[in-house]
């Protein structure tokens, strides 16, 4: 749940608007998704990666983060190599079968991977250069609906809330031999989840007691936005101009 | 049958590289090209509009129905991030949660609820991604959150049991869930290759989680709604999972039986001995050791009234002697000497 809360403060780029890193890095992902090849996707992927060690991100922090994407990208990787092509690369025998790598499911992997790579890597500067309630401000800045940005303050103020819950209920029912075996796990397990929605409930009720006595109508303020620096305009748009060339290329 | 054999081969690789916190539900981001990518929001985007009109319109009705939605969406996220054990696979992989939602909620606010714990373990915890958030949306999301309200109401309507109906909810919202996935992942990454046998491929290699954990989720949607209808019946009604009227029925029963064990209980247990008769007495008896006649013996006369009177007494006569100690105002802590006095206090102390 640590994953959630990590922040680099006191880099150069958690300093620039919100908005102004939402913008490019949705316009960098774009590229990336739409780029037939892999040299660009690298070279996204080398640059995100560089930031985030400048950004000094815990090792392990980072690791956990980028160990389902490995994951992901071996599984697809396997899928493409056997499964896809004609021209065949290298042939051998697992238990009996007769398995072949071909060459066109070689280069696609690889093509997936490294896009899958880009697009994780870039999506890590932008959360760890930005806290939460700012993306979500700058989502509100390009026009996302205003119900769901709520929700999902709401979620993201009571996961940590829920999951504190959740781990006294999973410590007690250790304690009372819960999860023994594979029956007790699942009636367990059960109980937990059945007990967070009832919490869930009583939450969201004392919440929103407290907030209409506080003048809540159904509609929460959201943040206001300071104007743009030039400097940041600036770099965005070389950000941009020169991602679009090497693209382009 | 080779190709199939392969298959097998791979998705029990598959299974024994899954990660100890699988999120097979969710397509990684960069993983759709950007055309699928984007074709998958459009499909997407309907529901969602829907989902938040939904939204907004219980909202007007109950302020406490957006906070809640929130909430179930925390619920979602959480639940979708506990790893359980796939007994088959030697793996642990993870519910998606929607079925409940789905039943809880509607499925179209069951929309939101998905993508808003979409997003959110899209940003911090790279399960999903941006990129992917309209796949993840159709598959979690429409086709969880659907299959699980439209099973668990058709098999509602025609009187089956509760937790059968959760059961079979859950059960299908997580298949339906799976091969969506496995839809758009076959979609996404084919490349020139043809689809039903990346289809397949991708189907098989999902079985050896997939298949258990739907069951697992079945198991756990039918014992959260059980207990839902145990505890609170009344959010039930709220949520419009059930009437009023099953309630009220519920009530009646609860009502009957304990006025029926009430009567029947005090008559049953007069004919059940004690612990202390049946095995301490027993044991004693056999070792020698007769049961004798207590020194005081409380159940005769008035001793215990005597005894509650004396106690009255003395208890008020020390009462009405300290009253005093008792209701008088606590003196200042300068006055007590012990405590030390604040530093305005010691000032004025120096000052004089």
């Amino acid at each position: 749940m640590h994953l959630l809360e990590y922040y680099a403060s006191d880099h150069w780029l958690s300093r620039i608007d919100a908005r102004i890193k939402l913008l490019v890095t949705l316009i960098v992902l774009v590229m990336v998704l739409s780029y037939q090849g892999v040299g660009f996707q690298l070279l996204v992927a080398a640059l995100s990666l560089t930031l985030i060690i400048n950004m000094k991100i815990p090792w392990r922090l980072f690791l956990l983060r980028f160990s389902e994407p490995f994951l992901i990208v071996l599984v697809v990787f396997l899928l493409k190599i056997f499964f896809s092509g004609h021209d065949p690369l290298y042939s051998f025998n697992v238990l009996g079968l007769h398995l072949t790598m071909y060459r066109e499911g070689l280069a696609e992997g690889i093509a997936i991977g490294s896009r899958i790579m880009a697009a994780i890597s870039l999506m890590a500067v932008l959360v760890y250069a930005t806290p939460f309630t700012e993306l979500m401000a700058a989502l509100s800045w390009l026009k996302v609906p205003q119900g769901f940005i709520e929700v999902l303050l709401y979620a993201y103020r009571y996961i940590f809330v829920l999951f504190e819950e959740a781990m006294v209920i999973y410590q007690a029912q250790k304690n009372r031999l819960g999860y023994a075996n594979f029956r007790n796990r699942l009636s367990s397990f059960g109980i937990l989840t059945g007990s967070l929605i009832l919490k869930a409930f009583e939450q969201s009720q004392t919440l929103s007691t407290a907030m209409v006595q506080r003048g809540y109508d159904g509609n929460m303020p959201l943040f206001q936005s300071r104007p743009f620096r030039s400097s940041e305009i600036f770099l965005s748009c070389l950000v941009v101009t020169v991602m679009g060339l090497l693209w382009g290329i | 049958m080779k190709k199939v054999k392969c298959g097998l081969v791979l998705s029990l690789i598959s299974g024994l590289c899954m990660p100890q916190h699988a999120s097979a539900m969710h397509i990684a981001e960069g993983l759709l090209p950007f055309n699928w990518a984007a074709f998958w929001f459009a499909v997407a985007l309907p529901f969602f509009a829907w989902g938040l009109y939904r939204l907004n319109q219980r909202s007007r009705e109950d302020l406490s129905f957006k906070p809640l939605v929130g909430l179930m969406a925390a619920v979602v996220f959480i639940i979708s991030c506990m790893p359980i054990p796939v007994p088959f696979a030697g793996t642990c992989s993870h519910p998606c949660g929607t079925g409940i939602s789905g039943i809880l909620v509607g499925p179209a606010i069951s929309v939101v609820i998905t993508a808003a714990a979409l997003v959110i373990q899209a940003l911090f915890l790279a399960h999903g991604g941006l990129s992917t958030l309209g796949a993840d949306i159709v598959s979690m999301g429409v086709m969880g959150s659907f299959a699980g309200f439209l099973i668990f109401r058709a098999l509602r309507s025609v009187k089956v049991n509760m937790a059968v109906a959760a059961f079979m909810a859950g059960l299908f919202a997580d298949w339906a869930t799976y091969f969506m996935t496995s839809v758009e992942l076959a979609a996404g990454i084919r490349g020139e290759a043809a689809f039903l046998p990346l289809f397949w491929k991708v189907l098989i290699a999902f079985i050896p989680t997939q298949l258990p954990i739907g069951i697992l989720e079945g198991a756990m949607t039918a014992g959260m709604v059980v207990l839902l209808y145990k505890k609170r019946p009344d959010l039930l009604v709220k949520m419009r999972v059930i009437k009023a009227r099953e309630v009220a029925v519920i009530g009646a029963v609860l009502i009957a039986l304990t006025i029926f064990f009430s009567g029947v209980a005090p008559a049953e247990a007069s004919k059940w001995t004690g612990v202390d008769e049946a095995v301490i007495e027993k044991i004693a008896k056999e070792q020698g050791r007769e049961p004798k006649e207590p020194l005081i013996n409380m159940e005769q006369g008035d001793l215990p009234l005597f005894i509650f009177l004396v106690a009255g007494t003395i208890g008020g006569f020390a009462a009405g002697y300290y009253w005093r100690v008792l209701i008088a105002e606590k003196k200042s802590p300068l006055c007590r000497g012990h405590a030390e006095p604040g530093p305005e206090i010691s000032a004025k102390i120096r000052g004089s």
